[in-house]
């Protein structure tokens, strides 16, 4: 019985720390590289998005660099563009933003997977596509190489030698490059090895051309090419696929926007909650303007931290459940096994009060007992893989597809522990109420008559 | 006036469909220091008559006095309280607690009665001198032979100072030699304390030392012989 509630402790506790760390980072990320804690637009813009909704951006720097409880702020050009390759189109937000500025209030910059994040000298304007973007707009190519091959040569050495004709070869689509995959391989390995050797070869067509279209002020399309100078990676596959970034100065120009104008100023705050009552100090001081703090932008965030109390409470309630049936179980068979000795018991002189009190004890020392083995364990995982992460990377895909990384991070807070822990001791002491109700009702008689 | 008095007892159970009469018309009395064997074939009554001396099951008809309390006035936790207080019980497999210590299974009515601690173990100590097993105060019963466990089953009856002690067939599981020992121990606690004893028993080595038999046949009393 200690091993159950061990277990079940651990068990709660550990889904409950995992949702929290699942929640606490798919919030960290949002705030982090998709909407920052604030943002402030004209309030028309937030209506339709118009591309001429604008305000100055001068208004509000001056009164962000005064305010205490700010770590950074960049303002962005935003527009809704589609963008075309030569193979392929797809609809995209753009962003144009300040390199350093927006460094200091985007992870982005940090989240390249290939190139730079629009910094240096080009004729042509740079973009910055999410990797699903680039997937969908076909700058991607899959290529083989020696180095590639041998890595997997660790895990089935027989596969080097079949895939060997593929290296060196250039393919443009997934498609093809999985044909020739499956033409070289035997059917096991191409089933267990295709989609890996696939993802391994992947490189993106850096500095190949995107052309952009979008609309002007003046209500015209006006299309301008940018080339490709950075690939980056998020945990939210959506996001990647719909963002990109392009330097502020060339989109202005493109867009025909007056320079000194921006339709969105992000901000990043010290903390969660101070980024509320940043919010509130600015909406009070440029009234003109709308100042949404992260929990009014994206509510759908706010609420994951509820929700993920909420869901890690009924992983909580079954894993007790479950564990509740255990308790019943072991105690039952241990007043079975012992229906001598009560019996034995109450005939000396020991009343069904007492008898009673002692099998409920018992339980309670128990689950005690198990729930410190049981936290003890559950501190010492949480501790370790709170620094390493569990990795999820089998099913990133879904994950991210979701907007959740696939490696999470568990955490859990003290009150957690100390809630999981009285649910269990309190599952502990009602699981044995029937068991304890069962040993009251026996007749020391007919007991100790019992083989 | 005798420790124990049974007067006009019936025992009918009416469990199944058939009613068995256990025990009829029984008249008995115990003085205080008896040694005393009720016999008879199986069946007979001689555990439902310990039974319902003892306080664990309740006549159908007449009624029994131990000391000055008839046990029909005492109902749950106050016929409970007179049994700790008053019966000493030993059975036929001992029934002593496996995690405990032999000293331990002693203390443990002591505790029940609300003995001091260090009393307790006083005391334990002495009762497991008197059956001999002064040196195996700390064995837990596995370690113990039959002989050595009935005979703390006897200690653990004693330490509760009781008016007198029930045994039900206490020698059934013990071999020759261990029911030899065990009887000695208690005719001698019998005749130096004063303890008064009332068994259930087939075993005859039992019988020859009893010093008043009891004979039962069909739930009814067909002799009752001072030796």
């Amino acid at each position: 019985m200690v091993v159950a509630v061990a277990l079940g402790l651990w068990g709660g506790v550990t889904a409950m720390a995992l949702i929290n760390g699942w929640v606490k980072q798919r919030i960290a990320d949002s705030i982090q590289n998709e909407i920052s804690h604030i943002q402030i637009h004209n309030p028309e813009f937030l209506l339709n998005e118009e591309v001429d909704k604008t305000f100055s951006f001068d208004s509000v720097a001056a009164t962000l660099n005064s305010t205490p409880g700010i770590v950074g702020f960049s303002g962005r050009l935003k527009v809704f563009a589609m963008a075309q390759t030569d193979r392929a189109n797809s609809g995209l937000v753009v962003l144009g933003v300040k390199p350093s500025s927006e460094r200091s209030v985007s992870g982005i910059p940090n989240k390249l997977i290939m190139g730079s994040f629009l910094e240096g000298d080009f004729t042509t304007p740079s973009i910055v596509l999410g990797k699903k973007a680039a997937e969908e707009l076909k700058l991607v190519s899959y290529q083989l190489t020696d180095s590639i091959a041998q890595k997997f040569s660790i895990v089935e050495p027989k596969l080097v030698e079949q895939i060997q004709p593929l290296v060196g070869k250039r393919y443009r689509s997934r498609s093809s490059f999985m044909n020739d995959l499956r033409a070289e391989l035997e059917p096991k390995l191409f089933n267990h090895y295709s989609e890996s050797i696939a993802d391994s070869c992947i490189s993106f067509r850096l500095n190949g051309p995107v052309v952009l279209t979008f609309q002007t002020p003046a209500g015209e399309l006006h299309s301008a090419m940018f080339r490709v100078r950075g690939i980056y990676r998020t945990s939210n596959t959506a996001f990647d696929a719909r963002m990109a970034y392009v330097n502020f100065d060339n989109l202005a120009t493109a867009a025909s926007i007056n320079p000194n104008h921006v339709h969105e100023v992000a901000i990043l705050c010290k903390g969660n909650t101070d980024a509320v009552n940043v919010a509130k100090t600015l909406s009070a001081t440029h009234q003109n303007l709308k100042v949404r703090s992260w929990d009014e932008i994206s509510p759908e965030i706010a609420l994951y931290a509820a929700f993920g109390d909420f869901m890690g409470m009924i992983y909580v309630v079954i894993i007790l459940f479950a564990l509740a049936f255990g308790i019943i179980n072991t105690m039952m068979m241990s007043v079975l096994e012992r229906y001598r000795e009560f019996g034995m018991l109450m005939a000396i002189g020991m009343n069904r009060l007492r008898v009673f009190s002692m099998i409920m004890m018992e339980s309670v020392f128990l689950t005690l007992t198990g729930g410190v083995v049981g936290i003890a364990f559950s501190t010492v995982f949480i501790k370790i893989f709170a620094r390493t992460g569990i990795d999820f990377s089998m099913w990133a895909e879904g994950f991210e597809a979701i907007g959740y990384s696939s490696v999470v991070y568990p955490e859990i807070t003290i009150s957690n522990y100390v809630l999981i822990t009285m649910l269990v001791v309190a599952t502990g002491i009602l699981a044995s109420l029937w068991p304890a109700r069962r040993a009251l009702k026996l007749n020391p008689m007919q007991a100790l008559r019992v083989e | 006036m005798a420790i124990i008095e049974v007067v006009n007892v019936d025992k009918i159970y009416n469990d199944s469909e058939v009613k068995v009469t256990a025990l009829s018309n029984i008249n008995l009395k115990v003085e205080k220091g008896e040694f005393t064997a009720i016999v008879g074939p199986s069946g007979s009554g001689k555990t439902t008559l310990l039974n319902l001396i003892g306080g664990l099951d309740s006549p159908t008809n007449g009624k029994i006095r131990v000391g000055d309390v008839w046990l029909n006035e005492l109902k749950g936790s106050k016929l409970i309280d007179f049994r700790l207080r008053n019966i000493g019980f030993v059975f036929q497999s001992y029934n002593l607690i496996p995690v405990l210590t032999a000293g331990e299974n002693v203390e443990l009515i002591m505790q029940l009665q609300g003995v001091p601690a260090k009393l307790r173990k006083q005391v334990s100590a002495d009762m497991l001198g008197k059956v001999g097993l002064a040196d195996r105060f700390a064995s837990r019963p596995a370690k113990l032979s039959g002989g050595q466990q009935q005979r703390v089953a006897v200690a653990r009856a004693l330490a509760s100072k009781p008016q007198f002690i029930l045994a039900d067939e206490p020698t059934a599981n013990l071999d020759g030699k261990s029911a030899e020992n065990l009887l000695q121990i208690m005719e001698h606690l019998n005749r130096t304390e004063g303890v008064t004893f009332i068994f259930s028993t087939h075993d005859q080595r039992v019988v020859n030392r009893a010093r008043r038999v009891i004979l039962l046949e069909d739930g009814k009393v067909k002799s009752d012989i001072l030796q």
